[in-house]
């Protein structure tokens, strides 16, 4: 290792865990102590990061209150320094974070409004491409629609969630108090996504939700009415498909249907 | 170990340029793009000469932010200023971060590609601050190398900024401007002088800004940044979230009697004001430069 590479080592571990075996190596200044003017920096990382994720989880933020967030951001700074160039992507293991580390655990509502805010935040930039329009169904053939299949938007992505975030996300974007906390009885699902160029979420129901998850998977659209069939009332589970995937490509969730 | 002789007012030879690029034109008076003022200046047309952006905000993969890009370059001038590059790192330079920074030059076709010398971390991690650099030889060799390379893979000379710095090691061998000279005559790289953080390390290590100033070449530097800090007494902070102070303000006069005509810009990174407020400090820059040079100043096309 070079004379530089072991200072930046030293200079780095000094910020990461308070080692102040760099000091030696660095000169106070004129008005102050050396070990004042390094507190600068370690003071910046920490500061900086909880930033980032208060800036990427405002409801969270809003629902926790600033001490305790500041707390939370602390412990996730310590379990997660950051592995990527771009902060962008700092707090994307939060929900996991929250999910499996105490206290936070024991509240599966904090995992939930992270998870929805991640999901929310990844709609926001997700790549740009062309929407498949009402307009292109019309080129398919009666008898060719059973082998058509589908492409999610960059942007669309399911979401399970075990608490009431959605409710306690909407009243806090909207000033209000939220709701207490409850443990949904069957889990739900959110589905996210960007229309134009904002983030939006709705809740699926539990038929909905398991024809979404095929159709992103790239099942032909015969084999979801059928499975439609199979679990609820045969005679309308194509026009239920066809309904369902009338109002995807009306709200600009899918980018392309084509034949094998 | 002194290393440098070479004169700060001496013209780069070719044999000085690894990177032949000839020189950023003189963009005029701009301002540092942040989203809150994005339909202000896509409705309103402000008297901006051209428009810096923070290159890591549009290394993302869609939607708005790159929309609005798109837009704005069709009507400004558009500079690509980063905070991740790490060009002092020891680590191994990370080409995912340099294919996705090349990748939204080609989209965007800035004027120029920015960043700052200093390093951002090592071993994988990412301390997502300008950290400072001794200034010894051996870290010159190792960055004049970096510069290159970076050069080499974007096909074009990079623009390095002075950054503030809080500390200063012991075995550093020469002072800041020398090393940051000898960078610039050795790989090519155009230099962005700071004047703000000029003046917060000059305070905070005690020495004579102007002294930074005389030091610098003048034939590298390419634009200004302006800029606000926040004063703890003994020291100054960098902050970005105030308005330009006074005393930067006289340093930055100094500076076009230096370097003469620069592209500058203000740059605001916390507690953004209302554009109105950026565009006052923008115009006092174009001014300052219209009372030094003494006759108007038009923005190069």
């Amino acid at each position: 290792m070079s004379e530089f590479a072991r200072q930046q080592d030293d200079f780095q571990r000094a910020i990461l865990t308070g080692d102040d075996a760099v000091l030696a190596e660095i000169l106070d200044s004129p008005r102050e102590q050396r070990a004042v003017l390094f507190g600068i920096y370690r003071h910046a990382y920490v500061s900086r990061l909880i930033e980032a994720i208060r800036n990427d989880h405002k409801r969270l933020h809003l629902y926790l209150g600033d001490d305790m967030f500041d707390a939370m951001g602390r412990a996730y700074v310590a379990a997660h320094p950051s592995q990527h160039p771009n902060l962008r992507w700092f707090s994307q293991a939060l929900p996991e974070f929250l999910k499996s580390t105490a206290p936070y655990r024991d509240h599966p509502i904090l995992s939930d409004l992270a998870a929805l805010e991640t999901a929310l935040n990844d709609a926001f930039d997700a790549e740009d491409v062309p929407l498949l329009a009402l307009s292109d169904m019309a080129g398919f053939a009666p008898e060719v629609w059973s082998g058509l299949r589908f492409r999610p938007h960059p942007s669309a992505f399911s979401l399970d969630i075990s608490t009431n975030a959605s409710a306690i996300w909407l009243a806090l974007r909207d000033g209000q108090t939220p709701p207490d906390p409850v443990t949904l009885v069957e889990p739900g699902r959110l589905l996210i996504w960007r229309r134009d160029v904002a983030p939006m979420f709705r809740e699926l129901s539990a038929e909905e939700a398991m024809m979404w998850i095929r159709a992103a998977d790239g099942v032909p659209f015969g084999v979801l009415c059928a499975a439609l069939g199979a679990s609820g009332d045969p005679d309308s589970a194509a026009a239920r498909a066809a309904g369902y995937l009338r109002d995807w490509i009306t709200a600009g969730l899918l980018t392309n249907a084509a034949i094998d | 170990m002194k290393v440098v002789s070479h004169s700060p007012n001496a013209p780069a030879s070719p044999a000085d340029c690894p990177m032949p690029s000839a020189k950023p034109p003189f963009l005029g008076f701009g301002l540092g793009l942040r989203a809150q003022h994005y339909d202000e200046i896509l409705n309103g047309n402000p008297p901006i000469d051209w428009l810096e952006i923070i290159s890591e905000n549009y290394m993302i993969p869609g939607g708005q932010p790159l929309r609005v890009l798109d837009r704005i370059r069709e009507r400004y001038a558009v500079v690509m200023h980063g905070v991740s590059l790490s060009i002092a790192s020891t680590a191994p330079p990370n080409f995912e971060y340099l294919r996705g920074l090349r990748e939204l030059a080609r989209r965007i076709e800035p004027r120029w590609i920015s960043d700052h010398l200093c390093w951002t971390g090592v071993h994988g991690t990412n301390l997502h601050d300008l950290l400072p650099i001794p200034y010894t030889a051996e870290a010159l060799d190792h960055i004049v190398n970096r510069v290159q390379l970076v050069q080499d893979y974007l096909g074009c000379a990079i623009v390095l900024e002075n950054v503030s710095t809080y500390v200063q090691f012991s075995n550093s061998e020469m002072t800041e401007w020398e090393f940051l000279s000898e960078l610039s005559r050795r790989s090519g790289c155009w230099l962005l002088f700071d004047v703000n953080n000029v003046y917060v390390s000059a305070f905070n290590h005690g020495y004579d800004p102007m002294t930074f100033l005389g030091g610098i070449r003048a034939d590298r530097v390419v634009q200004f940044h302006m800029a606000g800090h926040s004063h703890m007494g003994t020291h100054i902070i960098d902050t970005h979230d105030h308005p330009v102070a006074e005393d930067v303000w006289a340093l930055y006069a100094a500076a076009l009697r230096r370097f003469g005509r620069v592209s500058t810009m203000i740059e605001r990174d916390d507690n953004i004001p209302p554009l109105g407020e950026l565009l006052v400090e923008v115009e006092r820059t174009r001014k300052i430069a219209t009372e030094v040079f003494s006759r108007p100043d038009r923005p190069v096309q």
